[in-house]
């Protein structure tokens, strides 16, 4: 089988490194990676505890069907309690480091304690070692994983750990591996930071075990189902930007509207045409370990471009605009230079932050700017206009390092409207800011953004197809409950979610979790009831971390202030209508809580 | 009368040859339906798209009984998913 069933517990405070068996009965519940990671934070720790405390654990967790020749096997997630949320976070990241760690030999890494001085962790197999991070504290990501691997020099050692921004406990820092992929999302960097463990590097020749040469030809025949991969080839992610833009549902300026004029000067023609000195920003695509697909965008800055004239260290090759960060770091700014957005989501990777919560944060930053609530003294002289791309450059070094006006942009916009007296202008949900879809035009999405486990989340439901099919809100509450169920299981396969729109069906996950793993997997309805499981295990951890259904909610514009343009012009959010019905199909009381018989039903005690 | 077509995403593998990015001008006559129009781009049947005109989503239904104007600007979305 494909688990290694093999876990390594570190603990910061003792020093200590210790294996130990992986339950495999919670294995055969919880699956792997996001479900069965949560399923071990919600048994040994009290959710309740500060998430920067020592108390609380992270855990990197790969799925069984990480390392192995399934396309997209290269997912790990990172699982712990957020900093930016006080929900449970589970932030997954492709790249080569999920392959390499299941590779030394484990299905899962358990941290917890805190060191008492800066360390790094050292894994190659069964050989692990708590160092000294004296000399890398203080560097960037980049920094960190060019010094370490010149020190080890074996090109194939992998890297995951923080820059600045988790030593300073930005409150959205990420856990970066491989340079530019990250477990981006609710803080999960600001609690490896608290520990104060600075990265981990991991090297693997344990290998991942397929059970058998029939079982690894099936594999191979399931990957060559993914026919439809081309457009994800060429455009990424960021072919949403056309999309999302023609149908009106492109959070622009802090979600004032839904349709941006830059748009054009952000999306895929833009990424691909050169501009007026020949420069084209894409150079070529990027894939994660194992990977069919390649979705990723390899970029460079315009080496002519004012961010970077000066800067010849930003001027080469590395991950550039997904969808998301041009929507974060571009639309939601009002700021249409894609050499500037390119450049901010460099700092990014560089510093460890989370680009949507960075965009987020700055354009609520923005809208308070323009309403006169800060001004050029509490910024520190910069204009903090929508728009203003040299401020948004700025403003996110800043918030990397922790300095100036820029530490508080780090505390997450949540915290900063608090803090100037306008907690309305956030975009928020449980604390963390909204992807690049708008609840009002997409409603599917407004109920998925509000029943988030994680907060505000556009990979944790599946209502795309309904929402830009009718933004009439019969049968969402119902698409949206059963597609949480779903997406929780395939990011507990180890596997991306992407393959589920290149060809493959869910369907197709269950194939391949069945070929890999004991027990008889391939039916969906053991897909649908594990994927329910975890989904109420991790609301469980929010009852129990003091969130209830007064999180359940979206910020006062998305509920009252009508879409201006676009298919949902005049709407708003009606999700008063849809969350009693979302809440009934879950088999959940009027207050969101599952009630004894669905957690008897789901087996949960 | 000439009209201006946008496919974004994968769709625009299905551009006539000769055509730009992602435009493409569909010749159709005066007082053509969106229906006709729709059938001249070589956009194979079983790949769905939504259609935007001028800016608007228009419903399937609507397809005919739209009368299409040389200004028009008509855009093919996919329907893909978030990333």
């Amino acid at each position: 089988m494909a688990w290694q069933q093999n876990i390594l517990r570190v603990n910061l405070s003792k020093g200590s490194c210790d294996f130990e068996p992986l339950n495999m009965d919670w294995a055969n519940a919880y699956l792997g990676s996001r479900g069965l990671g949560s399923k071990y934070l919600y048994e040994e720790m009290d959710p309740a505890v500060d998430a920067l405390s020592t108390e609380n654990k992270i855990i990197f967790a790969t799925g069984p069907l990480t390392g192995t020749m399934a396309s997209t096997s290269g997912r790990y997630t990172v699982v712990t309690k957020g900093a930016l949320t006080g929900a449970i976070a589970c932030s997954n990241s492709g790249g080569k480091f999920g392959g390499e760690l299941k590779n030394a030999g484990y299905d899962m890494l358990i941290i917890e304690g805190k060191s008492d001085k800066p360390v790094y962790l050292h894994i190659e197999d069964d050989k692990v070692e708590i160092c000294d991070a004296g000399d890398i504290w203080g560097k960037t990501v980049w920094e960190t994983e060019d010094i370490l691997a010149a020190k080890y020099g074996d090109p194939l050692m992998r890297f995951a750990g923080i820059g600045q921004a988790g030593e300073t406990r930005c409150r959205y820092a990420c856990v970066v591996n491989d340079k530019h992929r990250a477990a981006g999302r609710s803080g999960v960097g600001a609690v490896m930071g608290s520990k104060n463990l600075k990265t981990i590097a991991v090297r693997g020749t344990v290998g991942t075990p397929a059970a058998s040469k029939e079982v690894y030809h099936k594999i191979n025949e399931i990957n060559a189902r993914m026919n439809d991969r081309e457009g994800m080839a060429r455009d990424g992610t960021l072919a949403m930007m056309d999309v999302t833009n023609g149908f009106g549902s492109l959070p622009t300026r802090n979600n004032r509207s839904v349709r941006f004029e830059g748009a054009n000067k952000l999306n895929p023609e833009a990424m691909h045409t050169p501009n007026p000195d020949g420069h084209t920003n894409i150079v070529t695509n990027g894939a994660c370990f194992g990977c069919t697909i390649g979705c990723g965008r390899i970029c460079k800055i315009d080496p002519n471009h004012w961010s970077v004239k000066d800067r010849p260290e930003y001027q080469g090759a590395s991950g550039g605009l997904e969808y998301e960060t041009a929507y974060a770091l571009g639309a939601a700014c009002g700021v249409d230079d894609i050499d500037a957005a390119t450049f901010a989501g460099f700092i990014c990777n560089e510093y460890g932050m989370d680009p949507i919560s960075l965009g987020g944060s700055i354009a609520a930053a923005m809208e308070l700017f323009d309403i006169g609530a800060i001004d050029e003294s509490t910024t520190g002289g910069i204009k903090l206009e929508f728009g203003n791309a040299e401020a948004l450059c700025q403003i996110s070094e800043l918030a990397g390092k922790g300095e100036g006006f820029g530490a508080d942009i780090a505390m997450g916009s949540k915290r900063l409207c608090e803090k100037y007296g306008h907690p309305d202008l956030s975009m928020t949900v449980k604390g963390q800011e909204f992807a690049a879809y708008d609840g009002r035009s997409m409603q599917g999405m407004g109920l998925a953004y509000a029943t988030s486990n994680r907060g505000a989340c556009h990979l944790r439901a599946d209502p795309y197809e309904h929402d830009f099919d009718t933004t009439e809100i019969a049968g969402k509450a119902q698409v949206v409950a059963e597609s949480q169920r779903l997406v929780a299981f395939m990011d507990s396969s180890g596997l991306c979610l992407f393959p589920a729109g290149c060809g493959w069906g869910t369907e197709d996950y269950c194939e391949l979790v069945d070929l890999v793993c004991e027990g008889d997997w391939n039916t969906e309805a053991r897909m649908v009831e594990t994927g329910e499981r975890i989904w109420n295990l991790e609301k469980l951890f929010n009852l129990k971390a003091g969130l209830g259904k007064k999180d359940d909610t979206l910020p006062k514009r998305i509920l009252e202030e009508p879409a201006d343009v676009g298919t949902g012009k005049g709407l708003v959010c009606r999700l008063d209508e849809m969350l009693p019905e979302y809440y009934a199909i879950n088999g959940w009381d009027a207050e969101g809580v599952p009630t004894r018989d669905t957690l008897n039903r789901l087996g949960i005690d | 009368m000439d009209i201006s077509v946008t496919l974004f995403g994968g769709l625009r593998h299905y551009l006539p040859a000769g055509s730009s990015f992602n435009k493409c001008k569909i010749d159709v006559d005066e007082g053509s339906s969106l229906a006709a129009l729709l059938q001249k781009i070589p956009v194979p049947p079983d790949k769905p798209y939504m259609v935007i005109l001028n800016d608007e989503k228009v419903a399937s239904d609507q397809f005919d009984e739209i009368n299409i104007q040389a200004d028009d600007e008509v855009v093919l979305l996919p329907p893909i998913k978030g990333g």
